[in-house]
């Protein structure tokens, strides 16, 4: 993946000019900003300086307050730096809660280590990480640093409210350039406009500042984090880039300069492999089955291994390095696909996109930088746009997820960068079908077949378990199952890695004690298979709206063949459930000795406002209730 | 637990014959490259076909002793499905400064495989693509990727590793995440160093053999270096045929205790030049000597005048030692946080954690030793092995096998464990990692011993649940929630978590979707020797409703179990929950004169084997009331995979248990 390199790893931190020290007491914290509040942003000053296009300085000074164990992740210092970004200095003081200075922070107090995004096995990254603390709460901390960066293609963005329970006293950022070097920026949720004056040497400079902000909480199915707090994001006219340099002011120019500088050229393949590629494609006559051939082909012979080293981890290794080592990370993939359609004659796109599953985080139309995290490959044939995800050996052809379903991403084509949108798994699609048949005897025991199916970005629920060997599948599936003893006859996949992908799940098994007698009833779960086990939690005064990021629909259906003799107590389960975001029926027949249960919950994708928080709420208490629907029966 | 002890293989054999070899590199395998799956495991996506390893004791050109451990390894990979897990190679190097330091040299690896035609090649592994990374100050790691893997293709790698740490022996992982058809370590050991070896896990050894190489290690006469020294060598082969998969089961301890490897001690070294010989560990009392005189540890148990400025305000107008040693503790745990690293040592000193606020466990525990004793309490430092870390060796003294220390105050004739490292610990009570077999004692006067460690401490709840059924079909009343014990320590962690009680409140409405909480309060959250009490008003809405008007309840309002933790038909390694729970319910629930009871339920009563614990409930009913209780007790930490079947059943009762419901019909 193209990782988005922060060039500092924690913008929040910055510091002032030593203030008069008891400035700093914390009974000077205005008190409207304790309220949920872990720490305090005292004060912060970030400048982002210009000098020449491959010469940027980064300075950062931050004063924090921190009230308990919950606040100290916020001075959990980490700053980054690589091959092409090299850190001036470090320094601060550490003040008790009076402003009192009680330690001075030196570079030495700084552990120097490989940066690691968890992922990657090569990357160039280091990270100087703070060890000190205060053992005593409440204590501040002020520090300043600042980084020389040899790159002007991309700046950090300047989000100084992006941790939750952190409120901000005062933060201004800056950015000074020379008069000539243009940029583009885009704000977010700050009041008032930039503030644009020439600086004593001529410079030209921008800036912006919040104050008196008040920590916000994390609430459940926000919309994604950055889209509704304050932040600046900027980009260049013209920049530099180790020895590349250009301009852009459209997603046109910058996909055009992507393309001729860091793409061209690197999609050669060894004479055999294009052969061979001709070869298994020749009989072919429809490019979309042809371009499905050869995917599985790079599929079963590459494998994902992510490798972050040289240009800023933005260029993809050549395609005879691929070829020959049978890996590379998702841009040497991207990049090895397409050299592959291209020797079977199909025309294809580099595209790169933010992918995360969690969040449809979008490229954004109208401000062109670069933004994204991941790279997927787009093959334009008419009408009918398709999309591959190159990293993954085992997904179908034209499967993309919910990591990069549904968003803007950028193609780099030979005619300029084009913005085009992942398509959208649809709540109607992402369906999941459970049909069971089980018998219950006299003493409690449960036998049956169950099979379910899984489609749209639900084909991968079962991916874990599905390339598993058998044992290791039965005990998995024992650990999603919540029928209790089970004893698992036969478990069978079947995957079906067509255009229109679905995986399928047949399971035999029994249940010793699946009942419980007593005093002359019989009871038993009627949900065991698709049980919603706990609601949401509700969240008193809710700032955010409410976002579903994928719709899905879930249908079950479970025939109870009881036992002779017996006849329901309980008052027969019939919910029904009709809300803008989804809809759920719960229902239980009895049809002589067979108890049927049908079940349809629909979760509808959108964003809704905060108010149709607790009716959600509400509704998936309602699911979970009717999920713990306790059958019981007597004797007739 | 004690069952799966290294097994010792003494060094010195004599008389066996044979000395293994190495097999040959880079050679067309075409049996491996026909292979189609594995028969001893049908379902492995790999196996390792061969796999053989050394470590030779030599010098490097400037005369210094140098240990060449070398690795060469054959696997095949049937399908695609292993690449990533075992198809890129890491080795971690230690570095102690510029001058003395590990090497890898001589990293190759090649692949062969058929090709899209169906003809064999062979890929090299090019050598731009060896990765290396400085981790940290004293780390880097080394990384590679096998070249060119397909599908049924057979791969070849090795590499040499140098090292000038004779301390540091190399051993060897028989075991690993795929199975092996053949795995050998052979060492070379000059006399001058004598070695521990002991073997882990349960499987043996398919072969061992050693033979004694007559004066095959001279040293001397080169380099300008007058005299010399020479002496015999052991050269022994271990070696383990159809080694199966390593494959880890939930709510075990660490797989370091099972897994079958072998591990080296360093006990004795004679000097080349004077043949002075130096024990490093040979008894207790080498180890006990070691750690009174090093700078990391003893010499800083020493250091109570550092202390005892800082203290004597903390316990100024304490009289009795108990309070002096909860004060002189809570001083230290409150004063330097954890870095979350663990160590025995202290090796930035205790001055600097002091002043740093912050510290490895090492850094701490040895600051709250000498503290104590600082404060006139006599107390001694306990090395321990935590979980994650492994048992200790218990069959020859080896300090590698700690990695944790923590402090044992003798007051008043009773002995309190003590871990610094989180404010939230009561005095006396540990974390679950340090709850791992046995620690190691050690005091500056006396000789060292070991001790269990058990604390005593356990998980305990108690839930009272009182409700009234009103004339609408619902029920109001309250409930009071003890957490006690470690469960106390919990809980406050998981509220402190949280960044209010109030946000903590909002989860128990969301676990427990019938109930709806009116009020609510949490008291004891900071006086951490006290049980957190939770005490809630609540409306409960009996889901269940029954033909002609008459309403289910289940008794099991809170806590329910719902689902057994334990869904294995058998198991092969303990389950080890660390300490002993309780846990405790009781039910009562008045009716209006108008409802009465239409059935009851069952007293249950279930025992595990060898008082291991119980699950019991009692129900009884009046006119208008009736109460229901269960306790369940596990009393033992450890069940062996004989008492597993039990331990499941147990928690099947209780999940019988809590179908049961309660029918209040209308008179």
């Amino acid at each position: 993946m193209i990782r988005a390199k922060l060039l500092i790893g924690l913008l929040l931190f910055t510091g002032l000019p030593a203030w008069a020290q008891n400035k700093l007491d914390i009974n000077l914290i205005p008190a409207n900003l304790l309220h949920n509040a872990n720490a305090v942003v005292r004060n912060e000053e970030t400048t982002i300086q210009v000098i020449e296009a491959d010469n940027v300085e980064f300075h950062v000074k931050s004063v924090v307050t921190v009230f308990n164990r919950n606040g100290d992740p916020k001075v959990n210092i980490n700053v980054f730096y690589d091959k092409i970004s090299s850190i001036k200095y470090i320094k601060g003081f550490i003040y008790n809660e009076f402003g009192k200075v009680i330690q001075k922070i030196n570079e030495r107090d700084f552990d120097d280590y490989a940066a690691s995004d968890g992922f990657s096995l090569y990357q160039d990254d280091r990270v100087k990480h703070y060890r000190k603390t205060s053992g005593q709460y409440p204590y501040t901390i002020e520090l300043e640093y600042a980084l020389k960066v040899r790159q002007s293609l991309y700046f950090p963005s300047w989000e100084p409210c992006e941790e939750s329970n952190v409120a901000i006293e005062k933060s201004s950022f800056q950015f000074i350039c020379d008069p000539g070097f243009n940029i583009r920026y885009k704000q977010d949720y700050l009041p008032g406009k930039a503030n644009i004056t020439t600086t004593r040497e001529g410079k030209k400079a921008y800036s912006w500042n919040i104050s008196n902000f008040a920590a916000w909480r994390d609430e459940p199915l926000s919309p994604p984090e950055n889209q509704n707090k304050p932040r600046i994001i900027l980009a260049p006219e013209a920049f530099a880039y180790e020895k590349y340099s250009g301009s852009f002011a459209s997603w046109q120019q910058l996909g055009k300069w992507e393309f001729d500088n860091l793409l061209k050229n690197r999609t050669t393949l060894p004479d055999e492999t294009a052969n061979y590629i001709k070869s298994i494609t020749a009989g072919i006559s429809d490019p979309k089955l042809k371009a499905k051939k050869v995917y599985e082909y790079m599929q079963q012979k590459t494998h994902y291994i992510s490798i972050q080293v040289g240009i800023g981890g933005l260029q993809p290794f050549k395609a005879d390095e691929v070829d020959k080592d049978g890996y590379g990370d998702c841009k040497a993939l991207v990049n090895y696909t397409k050299a592959l359609l291209q020797a079977a004659g199909i025309d294809s796109w580099y595209c790169e996109v933010y992918g995360n599953s969690r969040e449809k985080l979008s490229l954004i139309p109208d401000f062109p930088s670069i933004q994204g995290n991941h790279v997927i490959l787009c093959l334009p044939f008419k009408n009918d746009t398709t999309w591959l995800e190159c990293t993954d050996q085992q997904i179908p052809f034209g499967f993309l997820g919910d990591f990069t379903d549904d968003r803007n991403v950028l193609a780099c084509t030979p005619e300029g960068g084009k913005l085009l949108h992942t398509p959208k798994y649809r709540t109607e699609q992402n369906l999941v079908t459970r049909k069971a048949d089980f018998t219950l005897n006299e003493g409690g025991d449960l036998e049956g077949e169950m099979t379910t199916s899984f489609k749209g970005a639900d084909y991968d629920d079962r991916y874990a378990i599905v390339e598993k060997a058998q044992s290791e599948r039965l005990k998995d599936f024992k650990k999603y199952c919540q029928i209790n003893n089970i004893d698992i006859k036969t478990l069978e996949y079947k995957l079906d890695k067509s255009l229109d992908p679905a995986t399928f799940e047949n399971v035999k098994l029994s249940a010793r004690e699946y009942g419980a007698i007593t005093d002359g009833k019989y009871y038993f779960s009627l949900n065991s298979v698709d049980r919603q086990s706990a609601g949401l939690k509700p969240i008193t005064n809710r700032v955010n709206p409410v976002t579903i990021n994928h719709g899905h629909t879930y249908e079950d259906r479970i025939t109870y063949t009881l036992p002779a003799g017996w006849k329901l107590d309980s008052e027969p389960l019939n919910v029904a459930i009709n809300q803008p975001f989804g809809s759920f029926s719960a229902n239980v027949s009895v049809n002589n000795n067979q108890l049927v249960y049908v079940r349809k919950l629909q979760i509808k994708d959108g964003t809704y406002n905060k108010e149709v928080y607790s009716d959600l709420v509400d509704f998936y208490n309602a699911v979970v209730d009717a999920d713990n629907y306790n059958v019981i029966l007597v004797k007739k | 637990m004690r069952r799966i002890l290294p097994t010792l293989i003494a060094l010195l054999l004599f008389n066996f014959v044979a000395t293994a070899q190495d097999f040959p590199y880079g050679k067309v395998d075409n049996d491996a490259l026909a292979m189609k799956k594995y028969d001893k495991d049908t379902s492995a996506h790999a196996v390792v076909t061969n796999e053989y390893g050394s470590s030779h004791m030599g010098f490097d050109n400037d005369y210094r002793i140098l240990i060449t451990f070398m690795r060469h390894v054959k696997i095949k990979f049937f399908d695609n499905k292993e690449f990533e897990n075992s198809g890129t190679i890491v080795e971690e190097l230690y570095n102690a400064n510029e001058t003395s330091y590990e090497d890898i040299t001589d990293v190759k690896a090649v692949t062969f495989y058929k090709d899209d035609n169906g003809n064999i090649q062979q890929a090299e592994l090019d050598k731009s693509k060896i990765f290396r990374t400085r981790d940290s100050k004293h780390v880097s790691s080394v990384k590679f990727v096998l070249p060119a893997l397909r599908s049924g293709c057979v791969v070849e790698f090795s590499y040499k590793i140098t090292s000038p740490y004779t301390f540091n022996f190399k051993g060897w992982e028989f075991q690993s995440s795929i199975p092996k058809m053949r795995s050998v370590y052979e060492v070379h050991i000059p006399g001058f160093w004598e070695y521990n070896a002991a073997l882990a896990g349960p499987l043996k050894l398919s072969f061992n053999t050693a033979k004694v190489e007559r004066a095959c290690f001279t040293y001397g006469g080169g380099g300008g270096v007058s005299g010399g020294a020479s002496a015999d060598c052991s050269d022994i082969v271990y070696g383990m045929t159809d080694v199966p998969a390593f494959i880890e089961e939930e709510y075990m301890t660490s797989s370091k205790n099972f897994k079958s490897a072998i591990q080296y001690q360093l006990v004795q070294e004679t000097d080349l030049l004077s043949g002075v010989k130096t024990k490093y560990a040979k008894e207790w009392k080498d180890i006990d000597y070691f750690l009174k005189t090093y700078s990391e540890f003893g010499t800083q148990l020493k250091r109570t005048s550092l202390l005892k400025d800082r203290i004597s305000p903390v316990i100024a107008g304490k009289t009795d030692e108990l309070s002096k040693a909860k004060a002189v503790y809570s001083y230290i745990n409150s004063t330097i946080k954890w870095n979350h690293r663990e160590s025995v040592l202290s090796s930035d000193g205790l001055k600097q954690a002091l002043e740093n606020h912050a510290g490895t466990s090492g850094d701490i525990n040895l600051n709250l030793v000498t503290a104590l004793n600082a404060a006139g309490i006599p107390t001694e430092a306990v090395i321990i092995s935590t979980r994650d870390h492994g048992i200790v060796n218990k069959l020859y003294p080896d300090l590698n096998s700690f990695n944790y220390v923590i402090a044992k105050a003798n007051i008043g004739g009773q002995s309190y464990l003590l871990d610094g490292t989180d404010p939230l610990l009561p005095f006396g009570m540990l974390p679950l990692r340090c709850l791992n077999d046995q620690g190691r004692v050690f005091s500056m006067d006396k000789p060292s011993y070991w001790i269990d460690m058990n604390t005593g401490q356990r998980e305990k709840t108690t839930t009272t649940v009182d409700l009234t059924l009103q004339s609408d079909g619902k029920l109001k009343g309250a409930v009071t929630r003890f957490s006690v014990g470690y469960s106390a320590y919990l809980k406050r962690t998981e509220i402190k978590k949280s960044n209010s009680p109030d946000e903590y409140l909002e989860h128990i409405s969301a676990e427990n979707h019938n109930i709806k909480v009116i009020k609510s309060q949490v008291s004891n959250i900071d006086s951490i020797d006290n049980p957190i009490i939770e005490t809630l008003e609540v409306e409960v809405n009996p889901t269940d409703k029954m033909t002609d008007n008459r309403i289910g309840f289940s008794p099991f309002l809170l806590n329910q179990v719902k689902i057994n933790p334990f869904k294995l038909a058998q198991r092969d390694f303990p389950v080890d929950r660390g300490m002993p729970s309780e846990d405790r319910y009781i039910i009562t629930v008045h009716l209006p004169a108008e409802y009465t009871l239409e059935n009851t339920t069952q007293p249950i009563a279930y025992g595990l084997p060898n008082q291991g614990g119980s699950f019991l409930t009692d129900f009884s009913a009046d006119a208008n009331t009736f109460t229901y209780s269960y306790i369940t007790r596990i009393n033992h930490s450890v069940f062996s995979p004989e008492e597993y079947p039990y331990l499941k059943e147990l928690y099947n009762k209780i999940i019988l248990a809590e179908k049961n419901e309660l029918v209040f019909k209308k008179k």
